[in-house]
């Protein structure tokens, strides 16, 4: 029952630049060919010891050099994953052809979703405290904590003045931040918005999920029979979104639109999804939208590979979609669970089905779930498909979901 | 926009916990107040002393269902939601809950919960033997979680980590799902706890002007034109919120922009607003009352309500807006402001409506 948009939010919503920086490649012709060929992201953890965990992998971007991307930023006064964030912005605007320096700065915000912020220098101070006590910890590192810095990153990267925001909705946190950034848009406060999310691999999340049983090996198969849990990962995705007119004005080439999103929360559990959460936040996304279940060609799922993860959401997908729901496809069996940065990553596969009519593969494939009879997951391989409508699923711990809706444009 | 009604509120601080406590310690305004805490006992030292809560007993405000995995903010934070939807008296049930949201400020969760979650890793001769129930308190959505789950509120949810800024953000955020019908109502707020880890971390940062503090303040906020079950009472009418960065030196200048861009969108006259709280603690300190007299081209009394409380970092904006409700005198037309060390600013221009005054 949600109450109708008041009718001057009429602003369309265009998307025109992509910027991955992720563990099958940075930069969106390398991230799309590596995504439609099924390459993999996963390797031997680096960026902390393993060796006393029993499984070792995970979704890492190796080599990560931020002075490669960066131009105002000096990375040794910034944490990974404000890195990973402004890198992915500086990729995103160079895609839409857009000068920041060409914009109303004012008019300008940044949106950046994160699970667990600067987690690498949390573990870094860590290390050091327990060394040394609190007096020991490094006051620059310390000084790199604020989760806050993330979006700031992006926003001193690019100069940037408006709203300069880090989300913090865990997993679902990119599609929140991709939501929000919309309805500044679409409500007339903002000319272009760069939305997305960061996350670094660390130490203590890789811990906290292979004591919750949710880990793989160092194979991320999600809905099959056989899935053993998900593979942590990390990167940058930031989307550069722009009201129609702005980027008309300027001639920018549209991807896609952002039709609309939905946000909710469960309200149940603090780790276990809810069918009826998510299913609720599926048709209040179709209904912001204006679309009909059955307009959803492509589904991106959350995906994670988890036994009970996965089971939910192809249930409330079959739930909501009936007996023959569209293709859906998780990219997270290719780059891992990159958490605060997932649905950035999702969005930015839904929009790369969108322009290029082709769906992403859900690798690692090997038989199908009997719970979930009836999903096309686009095992193994890319496919050819005509994509108007595109649902990126996000959903996190707390029950928070965020759904967002992408189309073609004509 | 026509701005945001808030429906009711509360607060936990140094000055005690809920509406009353607050009102009593303005009553008797004790600028400058000693640090008092904490009075909980940590097992690490502190650098210094702080405006703790002190006499803070969650379970028994809360039960021992669902708390024994609370941090401190997650605990500061659910009293305070509690007893803000209690005062405003929202109706909660399986009808309204879904269009019931929540927005929580914070700078990063709990440094506490995620650094010892590291630590047992680090500690422990299988890295991986940490305790699971713990691993969603090192998460920063954790607390506004744990609302929505207590009180079952299930709209919107997030948890905005804007630091110093961050309940201007949250502010704009709620404003925005209530304007574009995502919710009807939006329980708003920010929380910081103390912590020797955020005492250290403030310490070895260069320390704070006012003692560390901790606390929460949230506010039941709904439109203007809210249904019934929201509540009978209207404290305030938040009538704009604006924010922005700029990085460096520049940041000034971002807020005397910031001020300029919430006055004309609000069509308010910079004559009319009689009062700034701001986030300095001391009276030579003008780096944030300077680029908002600025733009206001005028010079409003200035009230630093860090100095009663301490520096509450993602909290102390939405203190700020919690003295100003519990305080007996008429404020006037108020402007509240933030500049964030790290470059954010933001503004809220706010009347204290005068029949809910107590």
């Amino acid at each position: 029952m949600p109450a109708d948009p008041p009718e001057q939010f009429v602003n369309r919503v265009a998307v025109t630049g992509l910027g991955p920086v992720s563990s099958i490649g940075s930069g969106i012709s390398i991230f799309a060919d590596a995504l439609f060929s099924g390459n993999s992201g996963i390797s031997r953890i680096s960026r902390f010891d393993p060796s006393g965990f029993p499984y070792q992998h995970a979704g890492e971007v190796v080599g990560f050099d931020p002075a490669h991307y960066l131009r105002r930023l000096d990375p040794a006064e910034w944490g990974r994953s404000s890195q990973l964030a402004a890198a992915a912005a500086r990729l995103a605007v160079a895609d839409a052809r857009l000068d920041p320096h060409r914009i109303d700065p004012t008019r300008a915000h940044a949106i950046i979703g994160t699970t667990s912020g600067e987690s690498a220098v949390i573990e870094a101070v860590t290390a050091q405290l327990v060394a040394a006590g609190f007096p020991g910890q490094d006051p620059a590192l310390l000084a790199q904590l604020p989760a806050n810095r993330i979006a700031h990153a992006v926003s001193m990267e690019l100069g940037l003045e408006g709203e300069s925001l880090t989300i913090a909705n865990a997993c679902s946190a990119s599609n929140c931040a991709i939501g929000y950034g919309y309805d500044l848009l679409s409500d007339g406060r903002a000319d272009v918005v760069l939305a997305g999310g960061a996350e670094s691999v660390c130490r203590w999340i890789h811990a906290g999920f292979y004591r919750l049983g949710a880990v793989a090996d160092n194979v991320c198969a999600p809905f099959d029979r056989d899935r053993a849990g998900l593979l942590t990962g990390e990167g940058g995705a930031v989307l550069v979104l722009e009201t129609f007119e702005h980027a008309r004005a300027r001639g920018a080439r549209i991807y896609a639109e952002v039709l609309g999103y939905a946000v909710n929360c469960d309200a149940s559990h603090p780790v276990a999804p809810d069918l009826d959460g998510i299913s609720a936040c599926m048709r209040a996304a179709h209904l912001d939208a204006g679309v009909k279940p059955s307009d959803v060609d492509y589904i991106s799922a959350h995906g994670t590979g988890t036994r009970v993860g996965d089971q939910v959401e192809g249930q409330a997908i079959l739930d909501v979609f009936g007996p023959e729901p569209p293709p859906v496809s998780s990219i997270k069996s290719m780059i891992g669970h990159t958490m605060g940065a997932a649905s950035a990553f999702g969005a930015i596969a839904s929009i790369l089905a969108i322009d290029r009519g082709l769906l992403p593969p859900t690798m690692n494939f090997g038989s199908v779930d009997p719970g979930l009879a009836g999903l096309d997951t686009v095992p193994n391989a890319a496919r050819p498909a005509t994509v108007r409508v595109a649902q990126n699923n996000g959903f996190a711990f707390a029950g928070d979901n965020a759904i967002v809706m992408l189309g073609a444009v004509a | 926009m026509n701005g945001v009604m808030v429906r009711g509120w509360s607060a936990l601080s140094s000055a005690g916990i809920g509406t009353r406590a607050l009102s009593d310690r303005i009553a008797g305004m004790d600028l400058d107040t000693a640090p008092t805490g904490p009075d909980t006992e940590f097992a690490e030292p502190l650098p210094a002393p702080g405006h703790a809560v002190t006499g803070f007993d969650p379970v028994a405000r809360l039960g021992r269902k669902g708390t024994s995995t609370y941090d401190r903010v997650t605990a500061l934070t659910s009293v305070c939601c509690q007893e803000a939807l209690e005062e405003a008296g929202t109706v909660v049930d399986d009808t309204t809950s879904p269009r019931i949201g929540v927005v929580l400020g914070t700078t990063l969760g709990s440094l506490k919960s995620s650094s010892d979650f590291e630590r047992d890793t680090l500690v422990h001769a299988r890295p991986y033997m940490v305790n699971p129930r713990l691993f969603p308190t090192g998460v920063m959505n954790f607390a506004a979680g744990q609302v929505a789950i207590r009180f079952g509120l299930r709209g919107v949810n997030a948890t905005l980590a804007g630091g110093d800024v961050a309940f201007f953000n949250g502010l704009r955020y709620a404003a925005t799902m209530l304007g574009h019908g995502r919710a009807e109502v939006m329980l708003t707020g920010a929380a910081e706890e103390f912590t020797p880890h955020r005492a250290w971390a403030a310490h070895l940062t260069g320390g704070t002007a006012a003692p560390l503090g901790e606390g929460a303040a949230m506010f039941v906020l709904t439109r203007p034109d809210a249904p019934s079950w929201t509540g009978p009472d209207r404290w305030a009418h938040v009538r704009g919120v604006a924010t922005g960065f700029g990085a460096g030196d520049r940041s000034g200048a971002a807020l005397t922009g910031c001020v300029i861009r919430l006055l004309e969108e609000t069509r308010t006259d910079p004559a009319v607003v009689t009062t700034v709280l701001t986030g300095e603690a001391t009276a030579d300190d003008t780096t944030e009352y300077g680029p908002v007299a600025q733009a206001l081209g005028q010079s409003p009394r200035r009230m630093m309500v860090k100095r009663l409380l301490g520096e509450c970092s993602a909290a102390s904006a939405a203190l700020a807006l919690s003295f100003l409700l519990a305080a007996d005198a008429d404020p006037g037309l108020t402007l509240l402001t933030a500049r964030g060390r790290d470059g954010s600013v933001g503004a809220a221009l706010v009347e204290v409506l005068p029949r809910c005054r107590r």
